[in-house]
């Protein structure tokens, strides 16, 4: 048995090991799919279209020195709504920002003229999920709607929950981001109608 | 091992035992009911989860152009509440799971190493979680990076790893608490 000790030793050492890398990321909470995001934020909207675009480094470095974001991916999707008419009813775009918690998935609407008409988020992770669900049951992100790029998108998670208000940040600079997004590479390009 | 076997354990090294491959496999059953919720089991559920997302307009054609627009129906947007696991995701997954799994297969290798099989049946044993871990991770990057269709190794390393925990947990569960010792 004595033998043995160093074996069962190492055992108990490997479980330590384990629990805390484990322990990093909770598993993703997804609140909505993409579809039903789509069609409530584009509410009123009869043809749906997807409009993809690219990004110039000085789109890219513009973006970056108005949102302290850097664009990285390689093209940015956004599905737009028009009436009968064919005229745009908003666009939703889906950003996501990779928190050491899991990542936080935004969908966000923006009128023609680059305002903010609404915005969900779609998935987060078990553990922020209830960090950020008081914010989510007052429907904070109602308070950007009108708001466009250059607007303040400051977050009162009230109560001092300092976990709440950093996700509420992250959401918050979320929607910005795609305000940003919207007007420099669909309004500045004289693509929006 | 070295005059070692699990049917002679103490009793509490057995309880030991039994409780770890006990636990590791309820973990298993919960990572596979997690697995085929998030993402889904079939080759096809893998691949929308992890390959490389791709332009739905005709910027797939020309890579050079700026912008592209294209009418859809609501029946193209992804109507399932999937997770799409991107870059940084799949960093964080890799580097939790490679640490976790490879402890693990570890920790199952070590109790199996005190079995009474064959040597070379033991060895291709003790080899399955370490192989099916590197073949569940390396496919997701390969899945991203080289080619859609080897989500399939996903599945297989997956796969590889349950079998082997399931061989270890089988054969170590018979020798702790059924196999007879030999007396000399």
């Amino acid at each position: 048995m004595k033998a043995l000790c160093p074996v069962i030793a190492a055992a108990l050492v490997g479980l330590c090991v384990v629990a805390p890398a484990w322990a990093h990321i909770t598993p993703p909470v997804v609140l909505v799919s993409d579809r039903d995001a789509v069609v409530s934020l584009l509410a009123g909207a009869r043809r749906f279209f997807v409009r993809e675009v690219r990004l110039t480094a000085a789109e890219k470095q513009t973006i970056r020195q108005a949102t302290a974001w850097n664009p990285e991916d390689d093209f940015y999707r956004f599905y737009i709504g028009r009436d009968d008419q064919g005229r745009v009813v908003a666009a939703t775009v889906f950003l996501t920002e990779f928190t050491i918690h899991g990542p936080v998935r935004v969908a966000a609407a923006l009128g023609p003229d680059g305002k903010v008409k609404g915005a969900t988020v779609v998935e987060l992770t078990e553990e922020t999920y209830p960090w950020i669900k008081p914010l989510l049951d007052r429907n904070f992100t109602r308070d950007y709607v009108g708001r466009d790029a250059r607007g303040t998108f400051a977050v009162s998670a009230g109560g001092g929950d300092s976990m709440a208000q950093f996700y509420g940040e992250v959401v918050a600079s979320l929607i910005r981001r795609a305000a940003a997004l919207y007007e420099i590479a669909v309004i500045k390009r004289g693509d929006a109608a | 091992m070295n005059g070692f076997r699990l049917s002679a354990l103490p009793l509490s090294a057995k309880v030991f035992c039994t409780l770890f491959l006990v636990g590791i496999g309820c973990g298993a059953l919960a990572a596979f009911v997690q697995a085929s919720t998030a993402v889904g089991l079939s080759p096809a559920a893998v691949e929308a989860s992890l390959a490389r997302e791709m332009p739905m307009t005709q910027m797939q054609m020309h890579h050079g152009q700026m912008s592209g627009e294209k009418e859809i129906t609501l029946g193209d947007i992804s109507s399932a509440a999937k997770v799409w696991i991107r870059t940084p995701l799949l960093i964080q997954t890799s580097h939790t799971h490679l640490f976790g799994q490879t402890l693990i297969a570890g920790l199952l290798g070590l109790i199996f190493l005190f079995a009474s099989v064959r040597e070379s049946v033991k060895t291709l044993i003790v080899a399955l979680p370490f192989a099916g871990t590197l073949l569940d991770i390396g496919g997701m990057w390969l899945t991203r990076f080289v080619s859609p269709s080897l989500s399939l190794l996903v599945i297989a390393g997956g796969s590889l790893f349950a079998l082997g925990y399931a061989l270890i947990a089988v054969i170590a569960l018979y020798d702790l608490w059924l196999r007879k010792e030999r007396l000399a």
